[in-house]
């Protein structure tokens, strides 16, 4: 297991070089002068009128391999640029918005996947029959549903109609003692920060502003692990395997269990961590529908914009995400499948 | 665990998450209330709300705390020397105090402020020649700091400005009465008869520094200004509502690295960039608020009451100005109560209006709205000049200076559904620079109406006819939230890509403190833009949109400034140096002729301001000169 993990770890450094050269690839496409937002040190350097000699300083007209070299040694600093639509250096946005975004993903994964899994395992069960069907239409319509549709059919009721959960992620009372002197921020993630701090008014606050978007990504995205779910299911439960244990006298319910569900569990697990990325990137829409300040809402002002250091900054940022979170997939695999860890 | 307990555990998850999902929102109701720690928890009592709602004012403020919520990015810049757009002005407002102010809506009568007297010929505060001003500086008033003013404040919160004069930035105010000339780096060319600012000597330099110390000195308890030329408007200057007249504490300014107040060094801090001036994003003004913070992760300013105000604290103890682009975001949180005033577009006020508790209400405002050309755009590296050529694929740097291509552009807009339907009524055009209210406005200027014959005449006749044949494409940008100048823009762009099938114009918008950046910079093509006056004086119109350093005219390129200095300076000056009213008013007139005959700008409308807020607030006024909708120290809620 450990060597698994260590030679998954060696190729991390490749795949990375890979996504930046990818990245840098893409970047060619742009004239020098519109990089340059990517390479200076502070806003008033780009209101400067001579741009002829911004390029020279920040040797925008080297060779490829040179530039290449520069790009990469100021991201391994973390310089990523100043945004322009944020107002701030990129990775400081980034940084600054990114707990948000995680916050909303991880407190959508989890109805999302075990929701997924539980309707995908009765659908299987139940397949053909009327309980089946029903699933079945109720996650394709919200598949299908547009998400800034079905969001601002969510803000609509639960906050226009009853006035549950408003947009935004605090209320005003809440985001005063947020600015208090005596809040802490650990993580950046008001629930978790609210639980260190023991504040219950901000935790039920950020939770209350939480399930709307949660709610709106729950629906969204229930179809996609429920499909997976179900058609492995199927395809496990026409195992030889099944039907001997069947034949046996295993009791049913054992069999979907034991036998069925957890070997059906490896194809959910890549689409489960896959997905996660798909939340994180995913949110844009639905968190500009309910203003919420996380990474999307960032992408999204800064793509409308042509805010390009933001825009390349956080592809490089999700880019970073896919591997890592793929690279946790991978070790999940080998923990759930003993044959992964052996070949 | 054993192995068969797992799928019911699996579904008693699921289970006790889906009602994670719902009960909370159940249990609300009841909750906080119940765990109500602090006490501006307490949601606000609910009196006026009609019972159509369920609750409307569930999740309202309490009455300490206001929320204004407008669009944008948020300011540009809190340093009063620096900032010269509404954005900013309305937090400077909040944080500090001027020498003077407005008698309430009024725009020609003055009140005392810092100042505990104002300047008349009557006092003798102001001397018969009307060239110098002594304001007695009222005693005891505290900084947010502790510190107490000083007339030494007041100086040096002047020559700082007058010093640091950025470029296209408010300083020529100061600069124009005191000194005679524009722009500080003019009058030290002027002194050592040199072409360019590198050029002047050290000596001149630390003189230059000396005849502005000189201009403005202390003398006991009062301050005097020493004007180089009688200056009507210049009260108008000081008061309250012009961000650049917000007086700071010179300790505190020098302490965190503002210029040392000496007359060698001042060139360091000259025309610097804003992030680098020391009151970009911190205060320390004699205001009625402190500066709590200016967050940028959550786009909001949040300023809290500060409690030694020397006029007494204010009611409101936090107010929160927050920037939310989208409008029905801000409908619904003043619907909600969530907020207690919004920034709305004319269009949607009539919407605004239906919603239960909710006041509406337009005021006069003395401002207009206009599009100018950039003549001379830079195409390196600009996202909105397609290819920078003239070949179909973009435009060419001096695409605007072609008079045709201006003309054109001002056929192109459709000023009847402007008005009408964009703005809902609520305006009406103007003829030139100068906007109905001021004195000096010709009515019967001419102007250019819609009409897409004469715009294809002129597009047919603009850089010899190649521009028609080889079509255009070219981005326009709007400041973010403002939905007025993106549907201006969407007009335009309809009606000039239905000429010519290669015509294409994009729109976009830019978050506020870039756009004003941009322009600045003189990076934009076309842009939306309105000025709202610093006083009521057809000079403060005719600078800005004409004189060659003027904040607009002097960044739309070296094509309109060549323009300006060759045919509008000299008729500026006349209009500021005489008295006579014929004379002023024969130099206006011509001025807002050359305006129409070189296109200077398509002249757009001027509008009532709307306002939305909930029947709570009460105190609301305002002044059409000031920059912030709501003057937080005045409101209070019922």
């Amino acid at each position: 297991m450990l060597q698994y993990i260590l030679r998954r770890l060696m190729l991390l450094p490749l795949v990375i070089i890979g996504v930046t050269l990818l990245i840098f690839g893409m970047m060619q496409m742009l004239s020098p002068y519109q990089l340059l937002g990517l390479y200076v040190k502070s806003p008033e350097e780009l209101r400067n009128q001579n741009l002829d000699a911004l390029v020279e300083k920040y040797r925008l007209n080297d060779p490829i391999g040179t530039k290449y070299l520069n790009w990469v040694t100021n991201l391994a600093k973390g310089d990523l640029g100043y945004s322009e639509s944020a107002n701030m250096p990129v990775l400081n946005a980034l940084l600054a918005r990114f707990p948000a975004t995680l916050e909303l993903a991880l407190f959508a994964v989890v109805p999302v996947v075990l929701g997924g899994i539980f309707l995908g395992s009765v659908s299987a069960v139940f397949h053909n029959r009327p309980l089946d069907s029903i699933i079945r239409i109720f996650a394709v319509v919200g598949w299908s549903l547009p998400d800034f549709v079905f969001g601002l059919f969510i803000l609509m009721i639960f906050y226009g109609v009853l006035g549950w959960f408003p947009p935004g992620r605090l209320g005003t009372a809440a985001e005063m003692i947020v600015l208090s002197d005596g809040w802490r921020a650990f993580t950046g993630m008001h629930t978790i920060d609210a639980l260190l701090n023991r504040n219950w008014t901000v935790f039920w606050d950020a939770i209350r502003h939480l399930i709307g978007p949660v709610m709106t990504l729950t629906y969204l995205w229930w179809a996609y692990i429920l499909r997976i779910t179900r058609s492995s299911m199927l395809d496990v439960m026409n195992k030889d395997y099944v039907r001997t244990a069947l034949a046996k006298g295993v009791p049913e319910t054992t069999v979907t269990r034991k036998h069925v569900l957890r070997n059906a569990m490896i194809p959910v697990t890549t689409v489960a961590g896959i997905m996660v990325i798909g939340l994180l990137g995913g949110v844009v829409i639905v968190e500009t529908v309910f203003n919420y300040k996380g990474l999307g809402l960032l992408a999204a002002t800064a793509a409308q914009q042509l805010d390009y250091p933001m825009v390349l900054g956080t592809t490089m940022f999700y880019a970073f995400l896919l591997v890592v979170v793929n690279l946790l997939v991978d070790l999940a695999y080998a923990f759930i499948d003993p044959r992964v860890r052996l070949e | 665990m054993k192995p068969n307990m797992k799928w019911w555990a699996l579904a008693a998850i699921v289970v006790v998450l889906a009602l994670v999902v719902v009960v909370p929102s159940l249990k609300k109701d009841t909750e906080p209330t119940k765990t109500a720690v602090t006490p501006v928890e307490q949601p606000a009592p609910a009196k006026e709300v009609t019972p159509v709602q369920q609750s409307p004012a569930k999740g309202a403020t309490d009455k300490e705390t206001f929320v204004y919520v407008s669009i944008g990015g948020g300011p540009d810049s809190l340093d009063g020397a620096y900032s010269y757009d509404t954005s900013s002005g309305e937090i400077i407002y909040q944080l500090y105090d001027n020498l003077i102010q407005y008698d309430g809506e009024s725009l020609d009568k003055f009140l005392p402020m810092l100042a505990s007297e104002v300047p008349t010929l009557e006092n003798g505060l102001l001397s018969e020649d009307g060239m110098t001003y002594k304001f007695p500086i009222r005693k005891g008033v505290k900084f947010h700091n502790g510190a107490t003013l000083t007339p030494e404040d007041v100086e040096y919160t002047f020559e700082r400005l007058m010093l640091s004069d950025r470029a296209g930035g408010p300083c020529w105010m100061f600069i124009e009465p005191l000194l005679g000339t524009m722009t500080i780096e003019e009058y030290a060319m002027q002194k050592a008869g040199v072409d360019s600012f590198d050029k002047v000597d050290a000596a001149t330099l630390k003189a230059v520094a000396q005849d502005v110390m000189d201009s403005i000195t202390v003398e006991g308890d009062y301050v005097i200004f020493h004007l180089a030329k009688p200056y009507p408007p210049f009260l108008g200057v000081l008061a309250k509502g012009s961000s650049w007249g917000a007086i700071m504490n010179k300790e505190w300014m020098i302490a965190n690295g503002a210029w040392d107040g000496s007359p060698d060094t001042w060139v360091k801090w000259h025309d610097i960039a804003k992030e680098k001036m020391v009151a970009y994003d911190k205060a320390n003004g004699t205001g009625p608020y402190k500066l709590k913070t200016w967050d940028q992760n959550n786009i909001q300013v949040v300023l809290e009451s500060f409690e030694d105000y020397w006029q007494g604290p204010a009611k409101i103890k936090t107010a929160y100005v927050k920037y939310i682009d989208e409008y029905n975001t801000r409908k619904l949180m003043l619907e909600k109560g969530e907020a207690d005033a919004i920034y709305v577009d004319p269009q949607y006020l009539s919407q605004v209006a239906q919603i239960p508790g909710v006041v509406t209400e337009t005021k006069n405002e003395v401002a207009n709205r206009v599009a100018l050309f950039n003549e001379n755009i830079p195409v390196e590296g600009n996202p909105d000049v397609g290819s920078g050529k003239l070949d179909g694929n973009g435009i060419p740097s001096n695409f605007f200076s072609d008079i045709h291509v201006r003309r054109a552009f001002a056929y192109s807009m459709d000023y009847e559904a402007l008005i009408d339907e964009v703005l809902a009524g609520l305006g009406s055009r103007i003829v030139g620079p100068i906007p109905s209210a001021v004195q000096f406005v010709n009515p019967d200027n001419p102007v250019y109406n819609f009409d897409l014959k004469k715009a294809e005449e002129e597009f047919k006749k603009a850089f010899n006819g190649e521009l028609w044949e080889k079509g255009f494409k070219m981005t326009i940008s709007y400041n973010s939230g403002n939905d007025v100048r993106k549907t201006s823009a969407e007009i335009i762009e309809a009606n000039i890509e239905s000429l010519n099938p290669k015509f294409q114009i994009d729109v976009r918008p830019v978050e506020w403190a870039t756009y004003l950046d941009n322009m600045t910079a003189g990076k934009t093509t076309m842009f939306f833009m309105g000025w709202v006056a610093d006083y009521a004086d057809a000079h403060n119109f005719v600078q800005p949109y004409m004189h060659s350093t003027g904040a607009f005219a002097g960044y739309m390129g070296q094509g309109s400034v060549d323009r300006a200095k060759a045919r509008y300076d000299a008729l500026v000056d006349e209009g500021i140096n005489n008295v006579d009213p014929e004379v002023r008013k024969e130099a206006y007139y011509e001025l807002q002729r050359l305006a129409y005959e070189d296109v200077q700008a398509i002249w757009l409308y001027e509008a009532l301001k709307p306002f939305a807020h909930r029947d709570w607030v009460k105190g609301f006024e305002y002044n059409p000169i000031c920059p912030a909708n709501y003057d937080f120290y005045k409101l209070w809620k019922e």
